[in-house]
């Protein structure tokens, strides 16, 4: 199974996260993670959709099905080499009394970690980074009392213009942005 | 008193009140814009504002009114084929909307341009579960092309000029527009303008293919031993008729056509050899493993034409010309792909190919043609014992209509019997439900086909078991006096299934078989003349009187119970396992 990062530029407007689920579903494809913001240009908003999948030449279709929605300006799919990506994790921990006290030093130096918000008897814990240095701190913090832990999806741009299956409406994509 | 009257100039200018339009009439004028001529639809509580905007243009607009909404899809399904204009459906919230999703689904495999209309609850009730109320943009999602939901009356002629040119543009298909009451009621806050839309940011067809593309075709085809051309429902679509005509001439190339993609070139063209497919010709599909260059164009190598995809063509270089850049590689690989419009690209190759001398090849047809005639043609047409054979309706059908008519057909074996026997001899003369295979499909697209080519013969070939699931839109063909000729070819059975249940499931006929209703009682009650045929020394006179009858008319043809469609590739298998028993 090869992770795969797709990247959907379309106009923002309603019931179209629908439709564009919808292409994954009938294909029986799971959606690892899914994150939608508006990009530089108002009203053009970016999905970044993360499946994994054992086939590049269906990942290809999938990609030229998704450019095929009337609202979708161009869909990008890349390799994990080939954007530099990242996702968010909180984690709340454990403070009160009685329990372990918390080693901010390692947390910072070692995890690259950050405290960012201290409670009465808790501290949420900021971890940017990939998902494999996102659980590796999850490993670390378990000996404490993890209250919550939260991962956002993945966001991520690529390192190059183009991505490994790339579908451009016809004119120009430079006259867009 | 007299100081205010001094200071009042002596004419006082004003300026009348807007007189803005609501968004039912506004929906009307954007209608009319786009040259809509024809609606069909079916009136309820979420859509009467605009009926009532209707009433008002009555003399503009021709509202059909059909029995059931399905009908009103399939009958604008019959309408966009023959006219190559989206037909224009007219529906309420709900389950007015709901019943029209077979025809939707139906349009978007087959690439048919419709503008669906459906009313919706007023915007205030949206999501409460109002009454009539359903999630139609959810459910239409996956089956439309576009789908809007208007609940401003200022977004009409934008979103109307927006579903016309989305629906008939690049692959044509079917777009639904969910309108709120409020949208429908409330006036305007600016006058109505309607700009037709030309183009979208996100949405441009590419109809010019890129010269580089059109070169490597033109080489493949110039270099190519044994090539083959096989032609889909695109070429139709695209009007390229003579385009395909002049290419495949001055190539020498044999051409095949898929089911949609019939009536595109004479059937009695020289170069003609048949059609692919499940039950498509034996030479066709067998010769689709022996050529060495397939030139795919308007085609989506469908399972039915392909049957096992995975033995499919391997020996041969494909040049896939589509419109749809999804359809490309989406089954079979394409060599050299060619993504534009049929037409743009059969007339940028045109210069390049050069004329080939592949009489050897195109023979090598022949030879299977034969083996087909010997085995299953002749047999079936001059076949004197027992009941009349649908073959021998369908082929005395094509001998007195000189293959003239517009054939509507409904599915199942008639289906198939009626693409291997009519000789057709115009373009856009088969409309049939190929991708979806919808029962029910035929009587009220026949109807549709009729008003959308007023000056042609359309005849609907239809199954009993077809028939009795929109059989109510007799009603709306005596109605509207448009003279369809349907024959129903009755084998008291649902005849394809028990095919499959005899040839794969050791013939447990499953509920297959069926309790008729006098069909031509039927018909008489709806005002339609008809009659039943029982034996072959009477079909000939009974076709005749068909065809000459002055208005629509019912012919029950009685066949034989236990007939099955043959060449046959049992689905699963490779085309080279097609089976001629």
């Amino acid at each position: 199974m090869t992770t795969y990062t797709i990247c959907i530029f379309t106009e923002n407007t309603i019931g179209l996260l629908n439709r564009i689920t919808i292409i994954f579903t009938r294909r029986r494809i799971n959606i690892e993670s899914l994150t939608v913001s508006e990009t530089e240009r108002k009203g053009i908003s970016r999905f970044t959709i993360v499946i994994k999948h054992e086939s590049r030449e269906e990942v290809e279709k999938l990609v030229r099905q998704i450019r095929k929605i009337v609202e979708v300006l161009a869909v990008f799919g890349y390799l994990n080499d080939e954007i530099v990506y990242n996702e968010i994790a909180l984690f709340k921990i454990s403070t009160s009394l009685g329990t372990k006290s918390l080693d901010v030093e390692t947390i910072n130096k070692q995890y690259k970690a950050w405290v960012v918000y201290w409670g009465l008897d808790y501290v949420v814990i900021e971890k940017t980074g990939n998902d494999t240095e996102i659980f590796e701190v999850f490993a670390y913090l378990k000996q404490y009392e993890i209250l919550e832990f939260v991962r956002s999806g993945r966001v991520a741009v690529g390192k190059t213009e183009k991505g490994l299956v790339e579908y451009l409406p016809e004119a120009e994509w430079e006259s867009y942005m | 008193m007299e100081a205010i009257a001094n200071v009042m100039p002596e004419v006082i200018e004003t300026k009348p009140a807007p007189t803005y339009i609501n968004g039912s009439h506004a929906l009307m004028k954007a209608l009319l814009a786009e040259g809509v001529e024809t609606i069909f639809g079916y009136p309820g509580g979420a859509i009467m504002p605009v009926y009532d905007a209707l009433y008002d243009y009555q003399d503009q607009l021709n509202h059909i009114l059909v029995r059931h909404e399905q009908g009103a899809g399939h009958a604008a399904e019959g309408y966009a084929r023959v006219t190559g204009r989206a037909g224009v459906c007219l529906v309420t919230s709900g389950p007015g909307a709901t019943n029209l999703v077979t025809a939707i689904a139906d349009a978007l495999i087959d690439s048919t341009p419709l503008v669906c209309i459906v009313g919706q609850v007023a915007k205030k009730l949206l999501g409460t579960d109002a009454f009539q109320e359903a999630d139609v943009m959810g459910v239409t999602m996956p089956i439309t092309k576009w789908n809007y939901q208007i609940t401003d009356a200022n977004e009409v002629p934008e979103i109307i000029s927006k579903a016309f040119y989305i629906a008939q543009s690049g692959r044509p298909g079917p777009v639904l527009i969910d309108i709120t009451k409020s949208a429908q009621l409330e006036l305007m806050t600016k006058d109505f303008v309607y700009e037709k839309c030309q183009t979208l940011i996100s949405y441009r067809p590419r109809l010019v293919p890129k010269q580089e593309q059109v070169e490597a075709a033109a080489q493949l085809i110039n270099a190519a031993k044994r090539p083959y051309i096989l032609v889909g429902h695109g070429v139709q679509i695209a009007k390229a008729e003579d385009e395909l005509k002049a290419f495949a001439e001055k190539t020498g190339i044999p051409i095949a056509t898929t089911l949609l993609g019939q009536s595109t070139i004479p059937t009695n063209h020289p170069l003609y050899v048949g059609w692919l497919g499940m039950h498509g010709n034996y030479g066709p599909n067998v010769m689709t493993d022996h050529a060495d260059v397939i030139i795919a164009i308007g085609m989506r190598f469908d399972d039915r034409v392909t049957g096992d995809a995975s033995k499919y063509i391997k020996q041969a270089k494909v040049v896939h010309i589509e419109i749809d850049p999804a359809e490309i590689d989406k089954i079979i690989r394409a060599d050299v792909p060619v993504v534009g419009d049929a037409k743009a690209a059969l007339n940028a190759l045109l210069p390049l190919v050069k004329p080939n001398d592949h009489t050897v090849w195109r023979n090598e047809f022949r030879k299977y043609d034969a083996v087909e005639n010997e085995t299953i043609t002749v047999p079936e047409l001059t076949n004197t014992n027992g009941k009349i054979r649908m073959a021998e309706v369908i082929d005395m059908l094509s001998t007195k209509t000189k293959g003239e008519s517009i054939l509507v057909t409904d599915v199942g074996q008639h289906q198939m019997m009626a693409s291997r026997y009519y000789q057709f001899r115009r373009p856009n003369s088969l409309v049939t439900s190929g991708g979806m295979g919808t029962m029910g499909f035929a009587l009220p697209a026949a109807f549709g086909a009729q008003v959308g080519a007023p000056d042609r013969q359309v005849v609907a070939i239809i199954g009993d078991g077809c028939f009795q699931m929109t059989l109510q839109e007799l009603g709306t063909i005596v109605q509207n006096k448009q003279p369809v000729k349907a024959i129903i070819l009755n084998n008291n059975f649902l005849g394809m299934v028990r095919q499959w249940q005899q040839l794969f499931h050791e013939r447990r006929y499953s509920f297959v078989e069926l309790q008729n209703p006098d069909f031509i009682t039927i018909a008489k009650g709806f005002g339609m003349a008809g009659q039943t045929c029982t034996e072959r020394d009477n079909l000939s006179d009974a076709l005749d009187t068909m065809l000459n009858h002055d208005g629509p008319f019912l012919l029950e043809v009685i066949v034989e119970k236990e007939e099955n469609v043959f060449p046959m590739v049992p689905a699963g298998a490779s085309v080279a396992q097609i089976r001629l028993k």
